[in-house]
């Protein structure tokens, strides 16, 4: 099994979430590894980047505790952390850079963008430039 | 009246043509000489190779003397910039310029410039046959 | 302060970084995606792809709230186009544009943008600088206005050798600000002397350049 000691895990409201959370807690509890749950609240350049944006900070506050909720149920303990950047993907980057993380576990939906599966722009800019390992979890369709 | 014309793309040479066939007094100015192929061999105006954003260009080109000007080049900003001296500098009483952008069309507008958008226009024209009616919308 | 740069230019680049060392918040506009990906690679998510004279893209990048925007592409009139929509569309109080035909100088200014900046004449100045001649070499304008830093190097033969400053009958509106004599800087006084050789720094409205120039070198 692989060895991680602290493992990120970003969260944005979809319905992956839980499914990176609990495998995320599963392989810390093996390794009595730390997990810390990030959401990333993407501020326009139209606005100040410390700009006070109540309604997406809420949500993102909802999404977090959710996310406690998962923990508690396996009684374990999770980091939580509310972030506001420009881009979502470098702010995932630079966390993981910071924190000194090893292993990021993405959630990606099946999504379709002109009738292609799509990946979106987080998912293969975390790919490109995360300095540790990165796990990536479809969603079943 | 004396015009010049900055760009001798299809509609410069076309414009050129009917203004010569109307009686006025022409002056084409493109950057490259082969353009003016466009205006036929008859063409009966005259012609310049040199850059409508320079100032001594101008001046040889007679714009101190110009009733009207058009700025009809490819480029978007360079025919801005050229209205805008045509206007502000050296007073030309008529100035029109093509603007493709919409957007930058509304802006310079605002500033006081006849712009006009092949785009906008176009784009309401098909409206129009196909909907068989005008276009209520700016936009 | 928050800086647009429009144009990804090695120009654009350098003065992103600086700006960022400086502390402070910077937009890189650029529309080739393989300088997009390069700046970023370099300076981090600060780049934004596209054309800096669509107001839709100002827009996005948040012109509304920039407090200069620094247009350094290598086109003159994509330039000025710049300049003027991010100052009519946007407000932005400060627009400074990279000029790179000197004659566009006064054509920009006629329409409005106050600041520009000429590599062409910036070098000429300096060129201009190392040969000694008899005329004032002009180092700066002080923005917004008509007033020039010049500068006159007295040849050896000078004229004014010994005059003292307060004895220069130099035109009104003229002030001179520093002496430098053999590299080292004099702070001068009304009885300080010019001798041969000395390097003048005066400011000095532009219509007045030319009566500088009769009094320095012409002993006038």
């Amino acid at each position: 099994m692989i060895e991680a000691h602290r493992i990120l895990v970003p969260v944005k409201g979809n319905p992956t979430d839980d499914e990176v959370i609990q495998l995320a807690l599963e392989l810390a509890r093996r390794q009595k590894a730390q997990v810390f749950a990030i959401h990333v609240i993407e501020v326009k350049r139209t606005l100040a980047l410390d700009a006070e944006l109540q309604e997406e900070a809420e949500r993102g506050e909802a999404i977090l505790s959710r996310a406690e909720q998962v923990a508690e149920k396996v009684q374990q303990t999770l980091h939580t952390d509310l972030l506001q950047a420009r881009d979502v993907g470098p702010a995932i980057v630079d966390e993981a850079l910071e924190r000194g993380i090893d292993l990021i576990v993405l959630g990606i939906t099946y999504k379709k963008r002109f009738g292609e599966f799509d990946l979106g722009k987080t998912a293969p800019y975390v790919l490109k430039h995360a300095p540790c390992r990165v796990w990536v979890c479809r969603q079943s369709v | 009246m004396y015009v010049i014309i900055i760009g001798c793309g299809r509609v410069g040479a076309r414009l050129a043509t009917m203004l010569v066939n109307a009686g006025h007094d022409v002056m084409v100015l493109d950057l490259s000489p082969t353009s003016f192929d466009r205006l036929g061999s008859e063409f009966a105006g005259q012609t310049m190779v040199g850059n409508g954003i320079d100032l001594d260009v101008l001046i040889r080109a007679g714009i101190e003397r110009a009733q009207a000007f058009a700025a009809v080049t490819q480029g978007d900003n360079r025919n801005i910039m050229a209205a805008q001296i045509a206007k502000h500098i050296y007073n030309v009483p008529n100035v029109v310029t093509r603007i493709y952008d919409p957007m930058r069309q509304d802006t310079f507008k605002a500033l006081g410039l006849d712009a006009i958008s092949p785009t906008v226009i176009g784009a309401q024209v098909f409206y129009s046959m196909l909907t068989g009616e005008e276009s209520r919308e700016n936009v | 302060m928050y800086a647009i740069v429009a144009g990804g230019g090695k120009v654009g680049f350098y003065l992103a970084r600086e700006l960022i060392g400086q502390g402070h918040e910077v937009l890189v506009i650029e529309k080739d995606g393989a300088r997009v990906e390069a700046i970023a690679n370099d300076l981090g998510n600060v780049v934004l792809k596209g054309n800096a004279d669509e107001a839709s893209l100002l827009a996005d990048a948040g012109a509304n709230r920039a407090d200069v925007v620094c247009a350094v592409t290598g086109d003159d009139e994509d330039n000025l186009v710049i300049c003027q929509v991010a100052k009519r569309r946007f407000n932005v109080p400060r627009t400074v544009a990279r000029i790179s035909n000197p004659a566009n100088e006064r054509i920009f200014r006629l329409l409005g943008i106050d600041a520009t900046v000429s590599s062409t004449e910036i070098i000429l100045s300096v060129i201009e600088q190392e040969i000694p001649s008899q005329s004032l070499v002009p180092l700066l304008r002080l923005r917004h206005t008509d007033v020039e830093v010049v500068d006159a190097r007295l040849p050896s033969d000078s004229p004014l050798d010994g005059t003292a400053l307060r004895d220069l009958r130099l035109p009104a509106e003229s002030l001179v600000a520093i002496v430098i004599r053999n590299g080292e800087p004099i702070f001068p006084g009304g009885s300080t002397t010019l001798r041969s050789g000395d390097e003048i720094i005066t400011l000095t409205r532009t219509a007045h350049e030319e009566a500088l120039r009769k009094a320095f070198f012409l002993g006038g």
